[in-house]
This record gives C-alpha cells, sequence and structure tokens, in this order.
C-alpha cells in the first residue's frame, strides 16, 4: 500500500508544479521544477516506497556535477528509477545544472572542500 | 503446549535480536574498511572530485542499498561495480555506519 499513498502525494505534488505557472506564461519555472525534487528531498526523512523502501539522499551540499550526471543517467535510463526517470524526463541539461547548482550551493562541510570553484572551472 | 509456545517465543526473540544485530554496522570497522573508498571519496566522506559524490552525511540505508545496486548490477558504473563486487553484507553496513554519521551532506529546504 505504501506505493498508492506515494502515487498520491506525487499526484497532489505535480498538480501543484502544474497549476501554478499557470500565471507565468504557461512556461514551468525552474522553481517548479525544484518544487519537484523538494517533495521527497526537502524533508527530513522521506523515504522511497517502490520498488524498495530507503531514506531519499540528502542533496544539500552535494557536489554539482555528480548531481547533473546522476540526473542525465535517470533520464536516458541508464540510471534505472521509475520515479527519477520521471522527474527528469522534461529537464533540459540547463535545468539540470541550475538545480545541482542549487543543491551544492553554500554551507556545510562541503564549502571548505571548493565545489563551486572547482564546479566553475571545469566550464 | 506450553513448551511449544514458549520455545517460539524465545526463537521470536532470538531472531528480533539478531535482526537488529545484522542493521547495524560499526562505524569504527567502516572507517579501516573504508580505505579504498576514501581514496575518490575523501577520508571523511568529502570527495577529491566534482564527479565523485560526498558521502558524509549521506543516509546510511542510501549507501546501503547503492552499494547493494552496485554488486547485483542494477547501477552500472564500472569503477563502483568493482569496488561493491567483494564487499559482503557485513563490510556493506560497516562502511555505511562510517560515511554516515560523518559531517557534510544536508537536507536542503
Amino acid at each position: 500500500m505504501p506505493s498508492l499513498r506515494f502515487l498520491a502525494a506525487a499526484l497532489a505534488l505535480s498538480g501543484l508544479a502544474l497549476s501554478a505557472p499557470a500565471a507565468e506564461n504557461t512556461k514551468v519555472t525552474l522553481q517548479n521544477k525544484l518544487a519537484q525534487c523538494q517533495g521527497c528531498h526537502g524533508i527530513d526523512d522521506w523515504k522511497t516506497a517502490y520498488p524498495e523502501v530507503y531514506h531519499v539522499p540528502k542533496l544539500g551540499g552535494q557536489k554539482a556535477a555528480y548531481i547533473v550526471n546522476a540526473l542525465k543517467e535517470y533520464k536516458s535510463g541508464e540510471r534505472n528509477f521509475g520515479t527519477m526517470h520521471a522527474m527528469t524526463e522534461d529537464l533540459t541539461d540547463d535545468d539540470m545544472k541550475q538545480l545541482a547548482d542549487y543543491f551544492a550551493g553554500q554551507g556545510g562541510a562541503q564549502t571548505a572542500e571548493a565545489t563551486p570553484a572547482a564546479a566553475g572551472e571545469k566550464k | 503446549m506450553k513448551r511449544i509456545v514458549k520455545g517460539l517465543l524465545l526463537g521470536a526473540i532470538a531472531l528480533a535480536c539478531a535482526s537488529a544485530f545484522a542493521a547495524s554496522g560499526d562505524p569504527e570497522a567502516g572507517m579501516k574498511k573504508s580505505a579504498p573508498c576514501q581514496a575518490c571519496h575523501g577520508p571523511k566522506g568529502i570527495s577529491v572530485s566534482p564527479e565523485f559524490p560526498n558521502l558524509a552525511g549521506q543516509q546510511e540505508d542510501y549507501i546501503i542499498a547503492s552499494l547493494h545496486h552496485y554488486k547485483d548490477g542494477h547501477r552500472k558504473n564500472p569503477i563502483m561495480v568493482g569496488q561493491a563486487a567483494n564487499l559482503t553484507e557485513r563490510d556493506i553496513r560497516d562502511i555505511a555506519a562510517y560515511f554516515s554519521e560523518q559531517k557534510g551532506l544536508y537536507v536542503k529546504d
């Protein structure tokens, strides 16, 4: 049954994401895309429901390049997880970069490792 | 009849204890076992390259699930498939316990 509960939550969230941008030329803003991430990754102790149950990974302070790669792999199906495939299907490379920068940015022990600088150098 | 019930009860308790024990890794053992991991993911789970994820403070059960996925081929990163191939269940839990208790990643709102 947890999968039903999860589906209901996912539907509710995607409903939110779809209804909000109507004000903005029907264009789905990055803010809306972020809201989709945060529906799971922004909640303490949130867990997956299907096909296995475990905590969703923390993204705050994660390496931006790693997040971009992960999103691309989910989108292409190389990394096989239904929920994340659905979440990434309509993300552009630029969306991925911006979402990754958001999660990688500011705070945490990670700033000492100069990830933002390293990500900048790669360009 | 009473003896059977008692026996079953004891068995159930023993099983519960055993599974509770199996569920928790030993971070100190994990620190030693994770030497190969540390080469890329950093001694305390802050990785040495933007391509490699930080593990410090990551959810323990997510690390365990990821290592299982590399081991069973569900996740295919060639470096990690090789690294995870020879880890035992005990190793996986110890390593996950070590990295998850380091300071680093957080739930960003």
